[in-house]
C-alpha cells in the first residue's frame, strides 16, 4: 500500500498541509429540481438538488414553518445508518440559514446525490446544499461554509483530506461556519481584516480522537481555509448573477 | 399511457403538441425521428459514467463482487441492475423503494444486455461452482427530460465497457484458493462485450399513426402507448417491448424497427468512439502509477485541467449556463493562484516554498493533483531550467524506488503505452499549443519546459540516479540503450509509432477548445 511517510511538509499528492484541493461549484444543472448545484473537490463530487417550497402530507406539516428534509443518496448500495446521521446533521446545520418562517405549511426537500467519495464528503455536501439552495431561491438568513480538517498520526493538521488520508490519519473533523461578511446584529465584533464578522462554529463532526490543542488548531485551521472557500462561494455566486443582468 | 412524472400539463398544451405532431412538428423545435444531442462523459474511476441526452441525465455505475454462483449455472458469473428514480429527478419520484417504472426499465435493460448474452457471463467465471464475479450496475436517474429508458441503457452499456474488475488467479496449496489481486499490482482486466444493444423509444399519439422518437417529459405526459427497440449494430433485435397503450398497426411497427436500426448504428458509433477515447485518457492516467513518472504527472494534471473543461463544457444545458460554468472556471483557476499566497499569509511558517529558477513559487500546479511530488527542503536549485525536477530528490530515490519492483510486473504495457504517448506529445506541435493554452492560468510550466518534461518521460521509467547530479543537460536526452531485468527499452528513436488507435487518438485532440 501506499507508503504514507508523512513529512510536515508534503502530502501524497504533493499539496501542503493548509492547500485545499481544486474546487468547482456549477449551479442549474438540473430541469426538473427547483434549484441544483454539483460541487467538486477534486475527485470528490456531490451533486445536490432542492425542491421547495412545495406542499407536504399532513404529518410533516408545520403550520408555523417549512419543514426540511435531507436526503442522502449513495453512490452504490442501500443507505445505512452513517447515511441517515449524515442526513440529519445536514438538515440541522441547514435548519440554521433556512428562513424557514417565511413558507409555513410547506416542505423544502435537499437531495444529496453523491458522485464520487475521495474524503470531505460531508463538507463538500453542506457546501453543495448551501449553493443549491441559493440557486433555487430559498430565503436564507446567510450562507455557511463548511471545511474538512485532519489530524495525522504525527499530530499535524492538514487541511481538505483526501479519502486515503482520512483513513490513515489519526482523527478528521468537519467543520461548518458562517458565511456573512457583515452583521446587521448589534453588539458582535466588527469585520477583522476581510475575514466575515460572524464567528462561531455551526456544525462539528469529528471523526477519531484527538488532543484538545489538536482540536482547537484543527478549528484555527478549518477557519483560515474556510474564509478561501467562503470568498470562493460568494465570487462564484454573485458572477451568476452579474451575468443575468448583462444578459437581461 | 401517461407517466406520472409529466406533471400535470393544460389541456391547452395537451392539444398543442397533438396538433404539432399531426404537422409533423415537436415543440422542441425537432422532427418526429430526431433524436437529441447525446454526451458521455466518463468520470475518472473505471466503470463510471454520466450520460445526457438533451434535458435527461442518468449516471450508473458498476461494481463487482466475488461470490458464489446460481446453483443452476455453476460457470457463469452473473449480472445484476438497479435503478434508481432519485427524487433528484422530478418532483414526483420518492425516495425509498423503487415505483413499478424504475422496475420496469431495469428489466428492459436486462433483458437487452442478458438475453442477447451482450456481457460474456462466462468470462465472470473463477472457479466453477465456488467463485464466480457478480457485476452489479447502479442505474441513477439524475434528471428527468424523457425517454429514460434509452439514456440509461447507454448509460449502463458505456459503464460496462469502462469498468475494470481485479485480476484474479488460482493458487493456494490445493489449487483451490482465488487470489485477487488489488489494482496497484496487477493490472484490472476489463468485461467482454459481445455487442451493445442500443434501445431505442418511440411514442404513439393519437390513434396510433403519429410517431416521435425519443419523447421528451411534456410529450410523455401526453402519448397514448410506447414502443422500446432493443437492436445492436449488426441488426439483431435484443428485445422489443410495448407495454399497453394504442393499438398500432404493423406496417408502423415495422418502420419503428427500421428507424431504430439505423439510429442504433449511429449511437453505436459514437459510444465506440467515446469508449475509445477514454481508453486513451486512462492509458494516461496509468502513467501516474509508475513510481519514478514525477514529470508525467504534471503533464497528467494538464490533462487532467483540460478533461475538467470539457467535461464541464459538455454537459451545458444551454449556451448561458455554459457561459456561466467557465466563467465560473476561469475565476476559480485565477483565483487558486491569486489565493494561494493569501494562505501562506494566515500560516506561514508552514509553507515550504520551493527554489525554482530563482522564484519563490508554490509547489503545487494551481492546485491539480501532481501525485507523488516530494518536497525539496528549500534552497536547492533544479538543474532543469523552468519545471520541476524531483528525480534528483533523494526523496524519491529513497522513498519511491520501493515501488520499482512490484509495478514492473505491470508496467511493460504500459511502458510502451507512455513512450508512444510521450513520442506524440514531442512531436505534435499543436497537442502543445493547447496543452499550453488550458495550463496558462495553472502558470507554472511554460512551454520551453515541454519537451524536457516528454524527455523525462521517456528516460524517467529507468532507474533514477543513473545520471550525477550536476551533469544532467538540459533539453531532450537520447540514452543509450542498456540492457534491463526487463530487456525492453528502447531508444526514442528505435520507437516506431505504431498506427494503433491510441496514437491516432492522441494526435486528435488538437481539435479541443481553449
Amino acid at each position: 500500500m501506499i507508503n504514507l511517510e508523512m513529512s510536515e511538509q508534503a502530502r501524497v499528492d504533493g499539496r501542503t498541509a493548509n492547500q485545499l484541493r481544486p474546487t468547482l461549484c456549477s449551479r442549474s444543472l438540473l430541469e426538473r429540481a427547483h434549484g441544483s448545484a454539483r460541487w467538486q473537490q477534486d475527485n470528490t463530487i456531490i451533486m445536490a438538488a432542492v425542491y421547495g417550497p412545495k406542499p407536504v402530507s399532513g404529518k410533516k406539516e408545520d403550520p408555523e414553518r417549512a419543514t426540511l428534509e435531507v436526503l442522502w443518496k449513495t453512490k452504490s448500495g442501500i443507505a445505512g445508518n452513517a447515511d441517515k446521521e449524515a442526513e440529519v446533521t445536514i438538515r440541522r446545520t441547514l435548519e440554521y440559514i433556512v428562513l424557514s418562517s417565511m413558507h409555513p405549511n410547506t416542505g423544502i426537500s435537499i437531495i444529496l446525490q453523491v458522485v464520487n467519495d475521495d474524503g470531505a464528503i460531508l463538507a463538500c455536501a453542506i457546501n453543495a446544499a448551501c449553493a443549491a439552495l441559493v440557486d433555487a431561491g430559498i430565503p436564507l438568513t446567510g450562507l455557511i461554509v463548511a471545511v474538512s480538517v485532519g489530524v495525522t498520526t504525527h499530530g499535524v493538521v492538514v487541511v481538505d483530506p483526501t479519502k486515503v488520508e482520512e483513513k490513515n490519519f489519526r482523527a478528521h473533523v468537519c467543520l461548518v461556519f458562517p458565511n456573512r461578511p457583515k452583521c446587521t446584529v448589534a453588539g458582535l465584533p466588527a469585520p477583522v481584516g476581510g475575514e466575515p464578522a460572524e464567528h462561531g462554529i455551526i456544525t462539528c463532526v469529528t471523526r477519531g480522537a484527538m488532543s484538545v490543542d489538536e482540536y482547537m488548531n484543527c478549528l484555527e485551521r478549518g477557519r483560515a481555509a474556510s474564509v478561501k472557500i467562503a470568498k470562493f462561494t460568494r465570487t462564484s455566486l454573485e458572477h451568476c448573477q452579474r451575468s443575468y443582468e448583462i444578459m437581461s | 399511457m401517461n407517466s406520472f412524472s409529466g406533471g400535470r400539463l393544460s389541456n391547452n398544451e395537451k392539444e398543442f403538441i397533438q396538433a404539432a405532431l399531426r404537422a409533423e412538428q415537436r415543440i422542441d423545435g425537432r422532427r418526429p425521428f430526431d433524436a437529441r444531442r447525446l454526451t458521455i462523459n466518463f468520470a475518472k474511476e473505471d466503470g463510471a459514467v454520466e450520460v445526457q441526452q438533451g434535458r435527461t441525465r442518468v449516471t450508473a455505475i458498476v461494481t463487482g463482487t466475488l461470490g458464489a454462483p446460481y446453483p443452476d449455472r455453476p460457470t457463469e458469473g452473473s449480472l445484476n441492475i438497479f435503478t434508481e428514480f432519485s427524487p433528484l429527478a422530478d418532483p414526483g419520484f420518492d425516495s425509498g423503494r423503487p415505483g413499478e417504472l424504475a422496475i420496469e426499465l431495469g428489466r428492459i435493460i436486462d433483458r437487452g444486455l442478458r438475453e442477447s448474452r451482450a456481457v460474456d457471463t462466462e468470462s465472470l467465471c473463477v472457479l466453477a461452482g465456488r467463485a464466480v464475479w457478480t457485476i452489479r450496475v447502479d442505474i441513477h436517474i439524475l434528471d428527468n427530460g424523457g425517454n429514460l429508458v434509452d439514456v440509461a441503457n447507454i448509460a449502463a452499456l458505456a459503464a460496462l465497457a469502462s469498468y475494470r474488475r481485479p485480476d484474479c488467479t488460482i493458487g493456494g496449496h490445493d489449487g483451490q484458493e482465488v487470489i485477487v489481486h488489488p489494482p496497484e499490482v496487477r493490472e484490472p482486466v476489463s468485461l467482454i462485450l459481445h455487442h451493445y444493444p442500443i434501445a431505442v423509444s418511440f411514442a404513439f399519439f393519437g390513434d396510433g399513426d403519429i410517431e416521435a422518437l425519443d419523447p421528451t417529459v411534456k410529450e410523455e405526459a401526453v402519448m397514448g402507448g410506447r414502443l422500446t427497440v432493443i437492436v445492436n449494430s449488426q441488426g439483431d433485435i435484443c428485445a422489443i417491448q410495448k407495454g399497453g397503450g394504442v393499438g398500432v398497426r404493423h406496417s408502423e411497427i415495422m418502420r419503428c424497427i427500421r428507424i431504430a436500426s439505423s439510429k442504433a448504428v449511429e449511437v453505436t458509433n459514437q459510444l465506440k468512439k467515446a469508449i475509445e477515447a477514454n481508453g486513451i485518457e486512462r492509458a494516461k492516467r496509468k502513467i501516474k502509477r509508475h513510481p519514478d513518472q514525477s514529470m508525467s504527472e504534471a503533464q497528467k494534471g494538464k490533462a487532467e485541467a483540460t478533461q475538467d473543461i470539457q467535461m464541464e463544457e459538455v454537459s451545458g444545458v444551454s449556451a448561458d449556463q455554459d457561459e456561466r460554468r467557465e466563467a465560473v472556471m476561469e475565476i476559480l483557476r485565477t483565483e487558486e493562484m491569486e489565493e494561494e499566497p493569501t494562505i501562506s499569509e494566515v500560516e506561514e511558517e508552514d509553507d515550504i516554498p520551493v527554489k525554482v529558477d530563482g522564484k519563490k513559487q508554490k509547489l503545487n500546479v494551481g492546485g491539480k493533483d501532481i501525485g507523488g511530488m516530494k518536497v525539496e527542503p528549500s534552497g536547492k536549485e533544479a538543474p532543469l531550467g523552468g519545471g520541476f525536477s524531483l528525480w534528483a530528490n533523494e526523496a524519491v530515490n529513497g522513498a519511491e524506488r520501493n515501488f520499482g519492483a512490484d509495478s514492473k510486473q505491470f508496467d511493460s504495457d504500459a511502458i510502451k503505452e507512455f513512450e508512444q504517448v510521450s513520442e506524440a506529445i514531442q512531436g505534435a506541435k499543436t497537442q502543445e499549443k493547447s496543452i499550453k493554452a488550458t495550463s496558462s492560468p495553472l502558470g507554472l510550466l511554460d512551454s520551453g519546459s515541454l519537451a524536457t518534461m516528454a524527455a523525462a518521460t521517456v528516460y524517467a521509467h529507468m532507474a533514477v540516479g543513473e545520471f550525477p547530479e550536476g551533469s544532467r543537460p538540459l533539453g531532450p536526452v537520447f540514452p543509450k540503450v542498456e540492457a534491463d531485468e526487463n530487456g525492453q527499452r528502447s531508444t526514442l528513436d528505435s520507437i516506431k509509432p505504431v498506427p494503433t488507435s491510441l496514437l491516432d487518438a492522441v494526435k486528435k485532440p488538437k481539435k479541443r477548445k481553449k
